[in-house]
């Protein structure tokens, strides 16, 4: 797989495929200056764009979009599909990360072998994990075994966090455990906390 | 203990930029973090990544710690801003590092482990510190910016609303103001009422009556609420002072010094009315205050020119000022006037009555409209021929019943025959009374021998031929208390009828046959001879004549009530009256 890097969307940051990365930000308004510019970035360059979002009101989310990039175009010919939370993570109000992982190999894989996309683009708004649902207290782990299945394409997902809502200090410590980058303040660093799934348990 | 000196070999070099950027990351994270509690947890959760130990304790000043220690908190007290080391039970080790600057410091992050960590950890665990208290500080410096922000937020807020409501004002003012000015009374009062508001406006007089309306959905009839209870309603709102609500209105009231002349309604069923309806409703209120206080001392003004103008018309005036002062008025004095007086009382009610009952009676006539009330009188100025008789049966209706009796002058062709025709007026009223006539309008013109009479020169002839033919008579009376003249007065103007006369005087029949005998006795008169009944009645007549010229001045005197005063003013009645004639 190449390593070539590619833009991540904001100015002067650049990721490299195989990249799982954790964004750390502050309400919607900052979520939407990490997302918008990622998604756009990616459909101008003919990426794969997969998008779950847990917003009540996706569509609005987006909605800034379509004044830089044919979202409508892009979206008809399947290179940017739009997902909420409860289809893709929560399908009958149950968090199984097996589940979730084979969904990411489908349509992953679907996008390379099939669609003729060279590169795929996935991003994930995580704040359904914070619901009093069955299996979200499995996200650690789900995280970590992402990291074995992100090798196996040309792809790069970033993980949301919103601050504002993940406020136990000890979970966001876990889970910046389980991304080899973060991003953080619209710098993209190697994650020295990182502990590979392979490393020993993860504490 | 070991020493904190760092020997930094590449290898360790190496591991150790590598644990610095790990706390450069965690820092990054540490100052994104949204309180004080994720923080710590980020801090309590990174120490055994950097060292192999524990956090056992936090401990500071405002800061909730994660995981007390006890014994510790008395400690630290001695501890100097670089910390040291503390006792922990079942601890081999235990340290105090520091949470911030030694300047900025915010409370201590205490670690343990069962063996001393070597001198890179224990400066890593100060550096985790430190950042840890930098995030802390930075956030707490941020809560309080937010906290002060929020305080300028409301108190521009506060401000805004303020002016606002001051702008709001001074446009309710202003348009108000200008409605004063205008001169669109009470009509244009409502309607900017009602444009500020967009609520219906009603003004009413004090007793409930509609003035004006603007808006929709004007009633009609226009409700009006019994007297008791109106009069309930204006106490309780003068007590409020303020606009008060009365069922589904809201009123206020205009009353300058005090003396309700009106009232503003704002029509509000469904309570909408706010702080702005209400402010609109009370300049509402003064300018309508205004408003009416300018129109009722209008009317007083012109009563006062219009009584002052009958005042000097009936006591004499020069020409060029009456016609000057009723040009004021609008009123053409040149017209062909009578003085009318009217004496009366209703079943109910005093003199005030009197003059309101005169004056609708003499509206509706109409008779005329310039009048004033003098005493126990009300002096009409008539500029038409009216039916006299018509217009007394029409202030009576109007008094709801009771007795009127009216005196009407000769007409007046000029100014200066104003007094003589008022003095006319009231001759004719006394010699009601004197003769015994029945209540009814009598005009100066009618009054047949007794104008004759008073029209002498002089009544002392009059005086002498009362004198010669009912002098003892007179004397008797006066010595005797007797009724001796009104018993001749009647007997000769009822020709002789013993029935009627005796009904008239209310006294039997037999009582005025001796009556008579005493008078064919004391004057010597044979009472059926027709020449000496002329003469008698003749007498009689001129007694009565001398009687109400006694009472009747020729002036009024300038004071409104009756004045026995004689100012000797020329009139067509004689103005030399004797003393007496007994």
């Amino acid at each position: 797989m190449t390593t070539t890097p590619v833009q991540m969307g904001q100015p002067g940051v650049v990721m490299v495929p195989g990249d799982h990365i954790c964004a750390f930000y502050r309400g919607p308004g900052q979520r939407d200056d990490v997302l918008l510019p990622f998604l756009r970035e990616g459909i101008r360059s003919g990426d794969k764009c997969l998008c779950v979002l847990d917003d009540p009101d996706p569509e609005r989310v987006i909605l800034p979009l379509s004044l830089t990039v044919d979202v409508e175009t892009s979206r008809s010919s399947g290179q940017f599909e739009l997902l909420a939370s409860d289809a893709a993570y929560l399908p009958d109000a149950t968090f199984r990360p097996d589940r979730m992982l084979a969904f990411w190999d489908r349509n992953v894989g679907a996008a390379v072998q099939h669609g003729g996309y060279g590169f795929v683009r996935s991003v994930g708004e995580m704040t359904w994990a914070l619901r009093d649902l069955p299996g979200v207290d499995q996200l650690v782990g789900y995280e970590a075994e992402l990291n074995r299945f992100l090798p196996r394409y040309p792809q790069v997902i970033l993980c949301l966090y919103d601050l504002e809502r993940f406020t136990d200090g000890r979970m966001l410590m876990e889970l910046l455990r389980t991304h080899p980058k973060v991003l953080m303040s619209g710098q993209l660093l190697e994650n020295p906390w990182y502990l590979a799934p392979d490393a020993g348990a993860i504490t | 203990m070991r020493t904190h000196e760092l020997e930094i070999t590449p290898q360790l070099g190496r591991g150790l930029l590598s644990t610095m950027r790990s706390l450069l990351v965690l820092g990054q994270l540490m100052t994104e973090s949204t309180g004080e509690r994720q923080i710590l947890d980020l801090a309590v959760s990174a120490v055994p990544s950097v060292a192999p130990c524990r956090v056992v304790g936090v401990e500071g000043v405002g800061l909730a710690p994660p995981c007390p220690v006890a014994g510790v908190a008395g400690q630290l007290v001695n501890l100097g801003p670089m910390g040291g080391p503390v006792v922990v039970r079942g601890e081999d080790w235990a340290w105090a590092y520091p949470l911030g600057s030694p300047l900025a410091q915010l409370g201590y992050l205490v670690v343990a482990a069962a063996q001393e960590p070597n001198g890179e950890e224990q400066f890593l665990l100060r550096a985790l510190a430190q950042q840890t208290g930098a995030a802390l500080a930075n956030r707490q410096l941020h809560s309080q910016e937010l906290a002060t922000a929020r305080e300028l937020s409301e108190v521009n807020e506060r401000l805004r609303g303020t002016v606002a409501a001051l702008q709001r004002s001074m446009e309710i003012h202003a348009r108000l103001t200008a409605v004063a000015v205008s001169g669109v009374g009470r009509e244009g009062i409502a309607r900017a009422v009602h444009e500020l508001t967009g609520l219906p406006v009603a003004i009413e007089d004090r007793y409930g009556n509609l003035c004006a309306w603007a808006g929709p959905n004007k009633p009609d009839p226009y409700p009006k609420d019994p007297a008791p209870r109106r009069e309930q309603l204006l106490r309780r709102a003068l007590a409020a002072a303020r606009p008060i609500r009365d069922g589904g209105n809201l009123i206020a009231l205009a009353h300058p010094q005090g003396d309700v002349l009106g009232v503003i309604c704002l029509v509000d069923p469904a309570r909408t009315a706010g702080e702005h309806e209400v402010m609109a409703l009370e300049h509402g209120a003064t300018i309508l205050a205004m408003e009416l206080a300018r129109v009722r001392s209008l009317a007083e003004s012109e009563l006062r020119i219009r009584r002052d103008l009958v005042d000097e018309l009936l006591t004499g005036t020069d020409e060029e000022s009456a016609l000057a002062r009723a040009g004021a008025l609008g009123y053409d004095l040149q017209r062909p006037h009578r003085v009318v007086v009217v004496e009366g009382r209703g079943r109910a009610g005093g003199n005030d009555a009197l003059f309101q009952a005169v004056r609708h009676a003499a509206r509706e006539e109409p008779a005329g409209t310039l009048l004033v009330a003098r005493g126990a009188q009300v002096v009409l100025l008539a500029d038409t021929e009216a039916d006299w008789e018509g217009l007394r049966q029409a202030v009576i209706r109007d008094l709801g019943g009771g007795s009127v009796r009216m005196g009407v002058g000769e007409r007046c062709a000029a100014i200066a025959d104003f007094p003589r025709s008022y003095r006319q007026a009231r001759l004719a009223l006394h010699l009601l009374e004197t003769a015994e006539w029945e209540d009814r309008a009598v005009r100066f013109d009618d009054l047949g021998v007794y104008r004759l009479l008073i029209g002498n020169e002089s009544l002392d002839e009059v005086m002498r031929f009362v004198q010669a033919w009912i002098g003892p008579l007179l004397a008797y009376d006066a010595q005797r208390g007797a009724d001796l003249v009104r018993t001749v007065t009647h007997y000769l103007d009822r020709g002789g009828n013993y029935e009627a006369t005796a009904a008239a005087l209310i006294v039997h029949r037999n009582t005025l046959k001796y009556r008579l005998q005493r008078i064919r006795q004391i004057t010597g008169h044979d009472l059926s001879d027709p020449e000496v009944c002329f003469n008698l009645q003749l007498a009689t007549r001129a007694w009565q004549t001398v009687m109400a010229l006694r009472t009747t001045p020729a002036s009024p005197a300038n004071a409104p009530a009756n004045s026995g005063a004689n100012s000797g003013t020329n009139s067509g009645a004689n103005s030399e009256v004797p003393a007496s004639g007994a």
